[in-house]
């Protein structure tokens, strides 16, 4: 068979450019905007990810990480009657006021008070060892190297949190939040730290199981007790989608996802069918011709189909690897770029749907290849 | 329909590859109706180079295309071989024109990113030929219009005549009984001309194929076994070379 679809479009590649620059910018555009998306929103569910918890216990209804309230720490012991848990440990959070050496007006502070143990939990993919020793100095503090500027302060130096002294022993990245500054301590500096005369107890239990795969069904059957108070329990998968989930749709960040896919899909479908529309104008009489020999049309749309096909597949090769440079170079400037496997397949759908889309499009103008208007 | 006359009692012997009978067709453009063919009736008889010549608005494109099942008549009848065109619906029609017809038209229209051998190929594929065979007959074909040495060439690689020469191989490689050209010669200068007007002649006496062609190009006349003159939607004349002169298979010396 020959590749009339594949030679046209290598012998013609100047015809074909602009189609493969539109759907590689609108795949580019696309996957930058989800990446970025992601990881900026993605930070509000740090607190799970970031730890190697499988099972998370908090307030019914909890709709963020950042929204929870106290619970019993009696609810400890119902857990430990699970032959499935391994290890429990409490996560206290406390939204604080800063105060730092420099005038920096009010900044508002995310403080979790964890476990600084080197086995501990929370934060554990994302503290280095060392400096999760150092929280078990009294009043120390790690935050985001980020955040130093946010903040008004240099490593070593001490500020106040909810007016208790506090001390800063250590940067570390990837501790970034969104709508103020994580500040990650020991759980009895973050006692200290609480003035909530209301809080007694600690804001989540977190757990990590025999058998993380299991964590669907032990977060199941620990549900809907109630002799210890009210809680519930998430696994930690369900949890941190739940977070993003809440800021995405709560914040309408995620209907301007939705309508920026839109646009970029439109403009983007716009100028690819006009160049491929203008392609199969440039062969009309080739494609008449064959039409007249007895091709039919259906062969011929699909070589159309086809030529959209290879356009939207090497538009998405560019993106992908002007994408991977410009995603390594956000994250080298701590810019918080996060891409999953659905988001990328979902940006590669938008690309060949639009490729087929506009395929479709320039297929209706074969119409015009009728071969009696190659005789006159 | 075997009982039919045919229109042109000339050769009883065979049945005439093409036929119109009252045949009609009109164009409308804006609010003026032209009627190019009214009532017009026509045989085609198999293995001749039949030419139809008048000047450019006589109506011979269309008849043209009516008579090679591009276009449907307003009224009246046409049969190509054994089919009667206007009971074809357009799939139909397509596969027609593809076991049975070629086309040679005045502009070449090659395909610029294809080479002449594949240009000849590329039909040949949609008439379920294996590849090789497909190939090979690409082959052969180029060879008869004498392009083999240049089968690997894109058109902005070859002439004028060499390019309708690889629009003849094309329509010739599917080994039709009816080839249809539209002015074959008129983008083409003399020598050129003639070559392309000696292998039409030649298709139609050792193929059997049934060559219908459209042209005012006066030097074609000499060349055709029947010459029919076109105007105003009529034919005019409907003259026959001198039988024994153009039959003999021998080489003139």
């Amino acid at each position: 068979m020959v590749a009339l679809a594949r030679k046209t479009l290598v012998y013609e590649w100047r015809r074909f450019l602009p189609a493969m620059l539109a759907v590689g910018f609108a795949g580019l555009l696309q996957l930058l905007q989800i990446a970025l998306v992601l990881g900026i929103f993605g930070s509000t569910s740090l607190y799970v990810t970031g730890s190697s918890a499988d099972l998370w216990v908090g307030y019914p209804g909890t709709q963020s990480v950042g929204l929870g309230r106290s619970i019993d720490a009696d609810v400890q012991s119902r857990l430990l009657m699970d032959p499935q848990v391994q290890r429990i440990e409490p996560y206290l959070w406390v939204d604080g006021d800063w105060r730092g050496p420099r005038e920096t007006g009010g900044v508002s502070v995310f403080v979790s008070g964890i476990d600084p143990a080197a086995d501990g939990l929370m934060f554990s993919k994302v503290l280095p060892l060392a400096l999760r020793a150092r929280l078990a100095e009294p009043d120390a503090i790690i935050i985001d190297r980020s955040a130093l500027g946010q903040l008004g302060i240099d490593i070593g130096q001490s500020a106040t949190i909810n007016g208790q002294r506090v001390r800063v022993a250590g940067v570390s990245s990837g501790l970034r939040a969104l709508g103020g500054v994580n500040v990650l301590c020991s759980l009895d500096t973050a006692r200290r730290l609480d003035n909530d005369t209301t809080d007694n107890g600690p804001t989540y239990l977190v757990a990590s199981l025999r058998d993380p795969a299991q964590a669907d069904a032990v977060a199941a059957r620990l549900r809907g007790a109630t002799s210890f108070g009210p809680y519930t329990t998430w696994s930690a998968r369900d949890f941190a989608q739940r977070s993003v989930r809440y800021w995405l749709f709560d914040t309408g960040a995620g209907a301007g996802v939705m309508f920026l896919a839109g646009i970029v899909f439109l403009v983007g479908a716009a100028i690819t069918s006009q160049t491929l529309i203008a392609a199969v104008n440039g062969s009309i009489r080739e494609y008449a011709t064959l039409n007249a020999l007895g091709v039919g049309v259906g062969a011929l749309r699909k070589v159309v189909l086809e030529q959209a096909f290879w356009v939207g597949f090497l538009g998405l090769l560019g993106a992908s690897a002007l994408g991977i440079v410009l995603l390594l170079l956000a994250r080298s400037q701590d810019v918080p770029v996060v891409l999953n496997a659905p988001a990328a397949l979902a940006c590669i759908a938008l690309v060949m749907g639009l490729a087929a889309v506009s395929g479709l499009a320039a297929m209706r103008s074969l119409r015009r290849a009728d071969p009696a208007t190659l005789l006159r | 329909m075997s009982a039919m006359p045919p229109a042109h009692a000339i050769e009883p012997t065979r049945p005439p590859a093409l036929q119109a009978i009252a045949v009609s067709k009109g164009f409308v453009s804006g609010r003026q109706r032209t009627q190019v063919l009214d009532g017009l009736s026509l045989s085609i008889e198999a293995a001749e180079l039949t030419l139809i010549s008048g000047p450019s608005g006589c109506g011979k494109s269309t008849l043209l295309a009516i008579l090679s099942g591009l276009q449907q008549v307003d009224s009246g009848r046409v049969r190509a071989l054994d089919s009667e065109l206007g009971q074809l619906d357009l799939h139909a029609l397509e596969r027609f024109r593809l076991e049975h017809t070629g086309f040679v038209f005045q502009g070449f229209n090659l395909f610029p990113a294809l080479s002449a051998l594949e240009q000849v190929e590329l039909p040949l594929n949609h008439m379920g030929l294996s590849r090789n065979e497909a190939r090979q007959r690409a082959r052969q074909s180029l060879e008869e219009v004498g392009l083999a040495p240049r089968m690997h060439l894109r058109p902005s690689e070859l002439s004028g005549g060499e390019k309708q020469r690889v629009a003849i191989a094309r329509a010739l490689a599917k080994e039709p009984q009816l080839l249809f050209a539209d002015e074959p010669t008129s983008a083409l200068d003399a020598a050129n001309g003639q070559i392309i007007i000696d292998i039409l002649h030649r298709i139609a006496h050792s193929h059997g194929t049934t060559v219908l062609c459209v042209s005012h190009d006066p030097r074609l006349v000499v060349h055709a076994d029947r010459v029919l003159a076109m105007e105003d939607g009529r034919i005019l004349s409907d003259r026959r070379a001198p039988a024994p002169v153009i039959d003999s298979k021998r080489a003139p010396s």
